[in-house]
């Protein structure tokens, strides 16, 4: 039987978000005076459901603002659902760009030990762990070197570095699925492709059509927070591009 | 709430921050006992023949007084910001959200003990008795839980009302000057009164009765002590217990 790693059901999420009212005089004044902004309740994600199977690599597409990036967070429990569940098997990662953000100040060592910690791993299996993190990521010879003296380009390097070498049986990447040169790209798809013939699920967010159609067994279209297609790359790719020329045109 | 995760990611979260803000300082960790060290021969070339004059012991009596309320400023003060500070981690991983506390408390801790060795060597100084400096640890464990629990409160409730930590801020300075520190509080009955409501009152009463004059606290005292530390630890788990699942979305 295929194991299903991750199940979401009739997931909904809210928000309340800063908007612009019609005040008069005084809330106006009272507004200023305080920094209190009149919030208004937005949906983000509306009854969304879907499972993806152990050793299965899904796409989410769609514009900005859809809700892709609230999605990943609500299955890796960051965000807490505000209707229906979502159930997961594994440990889970999300990587996103910002993520080296957190140690700009550590050097690469202490960001290393750092990011592992917060991962899961425990300061033993950290450090058993290290030399191979350094030799993947290609910069050994900065490792005393402080993270706001990397490039962008490196520093995705050292985060898919750490993430990969921290077990992950979910993968959610927002944005970071190829980074680094040619050679550490195809280090990645290499590293990807074992964890998932090991059984991981890898949900893969990016703006890279071609990059999804290459790596993804199937796709999620995400329309304003709900699944406005699934299934096979080919045609729901073509739908999406179909729908967002439309949406240009207009 | 898996506790060995949260101590071990709140050791981590500490070490890395304790890296974070030595780096580019010439006297790095230097800083740490310098400043109530600072504050401390301010206030005795200031107040030792005024206040101080009938005080027993003065300057280790300030001391304490001192150090103490240094680690429960510190502590607080650092933890009202502590959630909204970590904005991206809170919105990156899933994680023991305790241990971002933990870590504030742990940091504090580290220099505190700093403190407590600046202590030893003025008692050593002025040829006090040592010996109750064995029982400061237990006052010190205790002094941690009720940190522990107040910090987790003022985070969790500063994440939804902004204000608090500008409030917390001002009525730090305001209990600084209520509490006895660098005065005896006498016979003054309404002072007393005021400070049967201050935890702090308890711990650096207790603090300088051990330490200082190698005496019993009175068993009010203690019970106090015991009383404030786990009242404040129940009430600040569950509060943070309460609010920490929207934590990522609101900061």
């Amino acid at each position: 039987m295929i194991m299903e790693r991750i199940v979401v059901d009739k997931v909904s999420k809210k928000f309340r978000i800063g908007c612009r009212r019609r005040k008069d005089t005084v809330a106006r004044m009272i507004s200023i005076f305080s920094g209190k902004e009149p919030k208004k309740i937005i949906w983000v994600l509306k009854d969304v459901s879907f499972s993806v199977r152990a050793g299965e690599v899904v796409g989410l597409i769609g514009e900005n603002g859809s809700g892709k990036s609230t999605l990943l967070r609500t299955i890796s429990g960051i965000y807490n659902a505000d209707g229906g569940r979502v159930r997961t098997k594994g440990k889970i990662l999300f990587i996103w760009s910002r993520l080296t953000s957190l140690g700009r100040r550590l050097t690469m060592k202490d960001f290393i030990y750092l990011q592992c910690s917060l991962f899961g791993l425990s300061r033993k299996s950290a450090k058993k762990r290290f030399d191979s993190i350094v030799d993947f990521s290609e910069l050994g010879e900065f490792v005393d070197t402080k993270l706001y003296q990397f490039s962008e380009g490196m520093k995705q390097k050292i985060s898919f570095s750490i993430a990969v070498h921290c077990d992950p049986l979910i993968l959610l990447m927002d944005e970071v699925f190829e980074v680094g040169d040619e050679k550490f790209r195809a280090k990645s798809r290499k590293k990807i492709r074992e964890l998932v013939s090991k059984g991981a699920s890898v949900i893969v967010v990016s703006h890279n059509l071609s990059l999804i159609r290459k790596y993804c067994d199937r796709v999620l279209w995400l329309d304003d927070g709900r699944i406005a297609g699934e299934g096979e790359c080919g045609k729901v790719l073509k739908s999406y591009v179909v729908a967002e020329t439309s949406k240009r045109k207009k | 709430m898996d506790i060995k995760r949260t101590m071990e990611l709140g050791l981590a979260l500490a070490r890395a921050d304790f890296k974070n803000s030595n780096e580019n300082s010439y006297l790095g960790i230097l800083w740490y006992p310098l400043n109530p060290l600072l504050m401390f021969g301010l206030l005795l070339a200031v107040f030792s023949t005024r206040l101080g004059n009938n005080i027993p012991n003065y300057p280790l009596y300030l001391l304490i007084g001192i150090i103490m309320f240094n680690f429960f400023r510190k502590t607080t003060v650092g933890s009202s910001s502590s959630i909204i500070r970590n904005a991206v981690l809170l919105k990156s991983v899933k994680f023991p959200r305790e241990s971002l506390v933990l870590s504030v408390v742990l940091k504090s801790l580290f220099s505190h003990i700093f403190e407590v060795v600046i202590l030893f060597a003025f008692l050593v100084f002025f040829q006090n008795s040592l010996i109750g400096m064995i029982f400061y640890p237990i006052l010190l464990m205790f002094l941690f839980i009720f940190v522990l629990g107040f910090s987790m409160f003022i985070s969790a409730v500063s994440v939804y009302f902004a204000d608090i930590e500008n409030i917390w801020s001002f009525a730090t300075s305001l209990i600084w000057l209520g509490t006895p520190i660098f005065y005896s509080i006498g016979g003054q009955a309404r002072l007393l009164f005021v400070n049967m409501f201050n935890p702090m009152y308890y711990f650096i009463t207790a603090a300088r009765d051990i330490v200082i004059y190698s005496s019993m606290p009175e068993m009010w005292m203690i019970a106090g002590i015991v009383l404030y530390s786990f009242v404040s630890l129940f009430v600040g788990l569950a509060a943070f217990g309460r609010l920490k699942h929207r934590f990522a979305e609101l900061v």
